[in-house]
Formats: structure tokens, sequence, C-alpha cells
């Protein structure tokens, strides 16, 4: 059965772009290749804290349909990586985040921050 | 003593589901520490504090949000 999930990879922040779209292409295809694979890089950025030395890592987000029993294998191979720091992988079965927005509700909503502005003054 | 009433962050802005991945709204709910603040400090409804723990956890997980912070050791 395909159930939704979302992955977050933390890579060694020292590695080189190809080499990162190398190994994500590499973990995706022991999912077989997902279709509707999303793939968001949100690139280098610090750690809260140190992980080992790195106080760095490079961030991507994926998030794919897959099935279940496919899961253990390509889990093992993010382990084995060397490279990855770090990775999570969740459940997407619900939208994350506020909603979207019309620019209507939206202009409400900031007049409604305004007002509670004002009520503390 | 009965406290103020305060009305729950996350449902004024409809939001369903608490996105680990967003450190800059996870940051408002926790301590100078670290820690989760608690539901009678920032007036989160019960559903979304539950959600909020647990988004804090991985988004901790994640290095994205610290464990500790401002303590020497």
């Amino acid at each position: 059965m395909l159930r939704p999930y979302e992955a977050v990879y933390i890579f060694d922040a020292g590695l080189e772009d190809p080499a990162i779209n190398e190994r994500l292409d590499r973990f995706h295809a022991l999912l077989g290749s997902p279709s509707d694979l999303k793939v968001d890089h949100w690139g280098r950025r610090q750690l809260a804290y140190p992980i080992g030395r790195k106080e760095q890592g490079y961030y991507v987000v994926a998030k794919y349909n897959a099935d279940g029993k496919a899961l253990p294998e390509y889990e093992r191979a993010l382990r084995l990586e060397e490279g990855l720091i770090r990775y999570l992988i969740t459940l997407h079965d619900r939208e994350l985040g506020a909603p979207e927005m019309t620019e209507e509700q939206l202009a409400a909503a900031n007049a409604r921050r305004d007002d509670d502005d004002d009520d503390e003054e | 003593m009965r406290r103020p009433q305060r009305s729950c962050p996350f449902c004024e802005t409809r939001v369903h589901f608490i996105d680990y991945k967003d450190d800059r709204t996870l940051g408002r709910f926790i301590t100078d520490h670290g820690k989760i603040l608690p539901s009678r400090l920032s007036g989160t409804c019960a559903r979304h504090q539950r959600q909020l723990a647990t988004a804090i956890k991985r988004a901790r997980f994640l290095a994205l949000l610290p464990y500790i912070r401002g303590l020497q050791g």
C-alpha cells in the first residue's frame, strides 16, 4: 500500500551539490523512484547545536508516496551513508502549518492583529 | 484564582496540524533555556499543545531548535 511520507535529510555541509544530488537519487531509487517525488533544498544552515564536530548542515526535504515494505532497506542505506548527519522520516498524511489564506483573509487577520496590539498599549 | 482566558494562537491562525519544520513559529513556544512553554503561559489549547510538544521534539532532533540553551556546560 502506498502511503505519503516526508523525509528530512541533513547532509554534511562540506559535500558538493552534485554529490548530494547523487546520494538523493540513490536513496530514492531504493523506493522505486516515486513519480510524485518532491524535493525541496533548504541549503546550508547553522545547526542549533553541534552534532559530532559539525556546526552546519545541508537540509533537504523530500515528499513522496512509497510502499512501507520498501522503507527498511531505504533506511538501512540512510544509516550507512557517511555524508548524512541525520534524517527523519514521518508520515505526511495531513497538511502541516497554516492553510493558505486568500488576500481578504490575510488582510482581515492583519487587521485583527493590529487591534490586538492596540489593546496591549 | 482564575487565570485570564487566552485564545490559542494556532486556532486563531487556523492551523490544523503544526509543522515541525517551522522553527520560527516553534521558537516562540520555548523558554530562554529551550524548555517547552506550558500552555498556561502561551494560551495554547490542549489539542495544539499536544501537537506542539511533538513538533518541538522533532525540530530538536533535526537541530532546528536547541535542546538546551543559555546554560554553561
